[in-house]
C-alpha cells in the first residue's frame, strides 16, 4: 500500500505518475492494465492542477478485495469532476470541443470513479478490478 | 514525444515516437506548428513508434484535424497500435479522424 504526501504538486506530474506505477500493486499488474491505470493517473492529476487549485495532493494506492483502488485528495476549492456533463463523441467534428475528455477516459477505463468533499478536501477514487 | 516532419512533392509525412502525455504536449503542439500553416494539407501521422497519447495528446489531434478539414485537405493517422487506438475509439475520435 502507498500513501505519500506531494506538496508542493506543481511540475510534479510525472513524479506523482512513477509513483503510482512503481508501487507492488500496480507494477505487478498486466503491460495493459497498467498502460490503463498510467493514463487515468495522468488524467486525474491533470484535473487537479487544472481545476482545484490545490497545492498539494494525497495519493493512496491499495488492493481491497480484488480491486485496485487510487485515491486522490487535495485541498483545493471543491470541484466534482463527476458532474461535468460527457462530452458527445458522436459529434461531428465541427462540433467536437477541444478538451472535456479526460475524465470521460477514466469513466470509460475503470470500474468506478467517486468524488465527494470533506473536511475541505477534495476526495477521487478510482476503482479497478484486477482478479 | 519525437516528431519528424519529412515533406514530399504532395504529402507531408509526420513520424511520432514515444509518448506524448502533459509533460510534453506544448512542446509537441510547437513542433508541429508548420502543419498549421499548409495551405492545401495532405498529412499522414505515422504512428507506428508512438506508445502512449494522453487528452492532451488527443486535444492537439483535434485542433489539426479542425484545421485541416477547414481548408479540404487530408489528414490520416497510420499504424497505430492497439492500445493507442483503444483511446482514439473510445473518445469517438476514431469517427472524425482518419484512421489507418
Amino acid at each position: 500500500m502507498m500513501n505519500k504526501r506531494f506538496d508542493p504538486i506543481e511540475g510534479r506530474n510525472a513524479e506523482i505518475i512513477e509513483s503510482v506505477m512503481n508501487t507492488a500493486e500496480v507494477s505487478s499488474l498486466p503491460e495493459d492494465l497498467q498502460f490503463k491505470i498510467r493514463l487515468c493517473v495522468e488524467e486525474v492529476e491533470e484535473n487537479i492542477l487544472c481545476y482545484s487549485g490545490s497545492k498539494w495532493v494525497e495519493v493512496t494506492v491499495a488492493i481491497v478485495d480484488g480491486m485496485l483502488h487510487i485515491c486522490f485528495k487535495d485541498g483545493g476549492i471543491e470541484f466534482d469532476p463527476l458532474a461535468k456533463p460527457d462530452p458527445d463523441i458522436n459529434a461531428p467534428i465541427e462540433m467536437r470541443q477541444v478538451g472535456g475528455l479526460g475524465i470521460f477516459i477514466c469513466k470509460q477505463m475503470m470500474d468506478s470513479l467517486n468524488y465527494h468533499f470533506e473536511n475541505d478536501c477534495n476526495v477521487f477514487e478510482m476503482c479497478k478490478k484486477i482478479q | 514525444m519525437d516528431v519528424t516532419i519529412t515533406k514530399t512533392e504532395n504529402k507531408t509525412i509526420v513520424t511520432l515516437v514515444g509518448r506524448l502525455d502533459t509533460t510534453n504536449a506544448d512542446k509537441f503542439q510547437q513542433d508541429i506548428a508548420p502543419l498549421f500553416e499548409e495551405a492545401n494539407p495532405d498529412i499522414e501521422l505515422d504512428c507506428t513508434d508512438m506508445d502512449y497519447t494522453s487528452s492532451q495528446g488527443l486535444r492537439i489531434f483535434l485542433m489539426l484535424q479542425k484545421s485541416v478539414s477547414s481548408k479540404g485537405g487530408s489528414m490520416v493517422m497510420s499504424n497505430m497500435k492497439p492500445q493507442v487506438k483503444e483511446i482514439f475509439d473510445i473518445t469517438g475520435f476514431s469517427n472524425i479522424i482518419r484512421i489507418l
